[in-house]
């Protein structure tokens, strides 16, 4: 077993709202294992965007500590790339599908035939070649999705944090952005977080699935999705221990067993 | 061939009215005797003669002059003020109300103040210009840089982005279509002033042309100084429209999308 790539340990969030304290993290404590995927699932509004938001540092806990590479986390870490949901307000609209993946790309110390060879590169990862000069907005949803898939390969992350990254495309386009990201890990080995509201699409990419349930949210539990690699969406889907691990997840998700 | 057809019709639909009217006004002003409306025949001959390119340089370049260069002085002082404040929530209600009232008094009525302040030669009318022009850039600025939205500003966060990159790269190119919408107001009250501080102390420009004209009863000046006022503003309109078509091709591109 390597070491962890995230260690989370004991982690409260609370929330100053109008009508007093929100307690959204009940002292949760997990670590991910590098190159494991991980998804995170529970029922809405349960916190699994604010555990998503303090792994990217984006906020602080309240109380507890997270290490990335064994590091305590100040800020967004080094290493780490983000993929949202809402592509049509992540990427840079006044940017071309070139200009937005290089812009993480200004604080390195590469030249320019570097970023230009990242940019190609991470293109055709994500099947998009020649679509350097156009503009996010004229492309589909499911291809804007695969420019953030690719701009976030672009800073060669260790760290991959993805939020309901398929939320918003057709089932057709899901599909197939599922198996660019399980390609994509088989190719760069990336560890991953994913902070998914989809059952099948958890059981479907993951080494582990983390439940979190109640208020405060607590993980109530893991579940090891034991399925063979490579996955592909017909033979694992039908696969009988697919629907046994989606069953208990969802019976998780549900607050049932 | 295709493309030229719609321009065609556009023109069409948008030019038959003020075309109609200027056959009308030429029909029905033709041989008249009235001192304070003569024929557009009559104007038309004397604008010619004025402006083709008899008092070009010693009335219309100054106005220009004076006109370009407080503007272009009001957007680079603006601008990045405007966007530097919008970055600091606290900056901003800080310096909103003073902006609010000063930006409520006509712009004109400040000219005099300017006078007293700089006399009456160009630099007097180029601040006067700047200042007016300043508070729409400003408010704007400030407006577009505050609301960007949460999901482009945690981005460029997660990708380390600094401080100024995340302004410059980000929040700024954001706030370029509020900040035209800014930029076309302001250019107008920049035309006013420019041609109302011409009005005191001046001998020159487009403005002190007009009103003198006025004011000695040299009534068909006064027709073609008017005339070329609403022709100048026009073209100024449309240059202004081609440069933010170019500027902004990404937001319109996308709006014609959605």
């Amino acid at each position: 077993m390597t070491a962890p790539a995230i260690v989370v340990r004991d982690v409260f969030m609370d929330y100053q709202t109008p009508t007093g304290v929100k307690h959204v993290l009940g002292g949760i404590s997990y670590d991910v294992s590098e190159g494991h995927f991980v998804s995170i699932v529970g029922p809405s509004g349960v916190g699994k965007t604010t555990l998503l938001r303090l792994l990217t540092g984006l906020a602080q806990p309240t109380k507890g500590e997270i290490l990335v590479e064994g590091k305590p986390l100040m800020g967004a870490p080094e290493g780490l790339a983000v993929v949202l949901q809402d592509y049509t307000r992540s990427l840079m609209p006044w940017l071309t599908v070139e200009r937005n993946i290089a812009l993480p790309l200004r604080k390195s110390k590469l030249n320019k035939s570097d970023v230009r060879e990242r940019i190609r590169s991470s293109l055709i990862e994500v099947g998009l070649e020649g679509s350097e000069k156009a503009y996010p907005w004229q492309l589909s949803g499911g291809m804007q999705q695969r420019v953030s898939i690719a701009r976030a390969l672009a800073v060669r992350p260790k760290i991959l944090v993805m939020d309901e990254p398929f939320a918003s495309v057709d089932a057709q386009t899901r599909f197939d952005l599922e198996d660019l990201v399980l390609k994509v890990r088989e190719d760069f080995g990336i560890t991953t977080v994913m902070v998914t509201h989809d059952i099948d699409e958890a059981t479907y990419l993951s080494d582990e699935v983390v439940v979190l349930y109640g208020t405060p949210a607590k993980i109530s539990e893991v579940i090891v999705i034991d399925l063979p690699f490579p996955r592909s969406q017909v033979e694992t889907r039908n696969d009988h221990k697919f629907s046994e691990l989606r069953t208990r997840i969802y019976e998780k998700v549900r607050g049932l067993g | 061939m295709k493309r030229v057809w719609p321009w065609f019709l556009a023109v069409l639909i948008g030019g038959w009215l003020p075309v109609a009217m200027i056959a009308w006004w030429w029909n029905a002003s033709a041989g008249s005797v009235d001192p304070f409306f003569p024929p557009l025949e009559t104007i038309w001959e004397q604008f010619k003669f004025n402006w083709i390119w008899q008092y070009w340089g010693i009335h219309v370049m100054p106005t220009l002059q004076n006109l370009i260069t407080g503007f272009l002085l009001a957007v680079a002082i603006s601008i990045p003020l405007g966007a530097l404040i919008g970055s600091s929530p606290v900056a901003a209600r800080y310096v909103e109300p003073l902006v609010d009232f000063v930006r409520s008094i006509p712009p004109v009525a400040l000219i005099p103040i300017f006078i007293l302040l700089l006399g009456l030669d160009s630099s007097m009318r180029i601040m006067s210009v700047a200042f007016a022009a300043s508070f729409p850039i400003l408010l704007s600025a400030i407006e577009g840089v505050r609301t960007t939205n949460g999901v482009l500003l945690d981005t460029a966060t997660v990708f380390r982005l600094t401080r100024s990159q995340v302004l410059w790269r980000v929040r700024l190119p954001n706030a370029l279509p509020t900040i035209f919408a800014g930029l076309q107001v302001s250019f107008q009250i920049a035309f006013i002033v420019a041609i109302a501080s011409e009005i005191l102390g001046s001998g020159f420009g487009l403005g002190a042309f007009t009103l003198i004209a006025t004011d000695s009863f040299m009534i068909l000046d006064a027709w073609t100084g008017v005339l070329l006022l609403g022709i100048l503003g026009y073209l100024l309109n449309i240059v202004f429209d081609v440069v933010e078509r170019i500027s902004l091709r990404w937001y319109f591109g996308q709006k014609k999308l959605v």
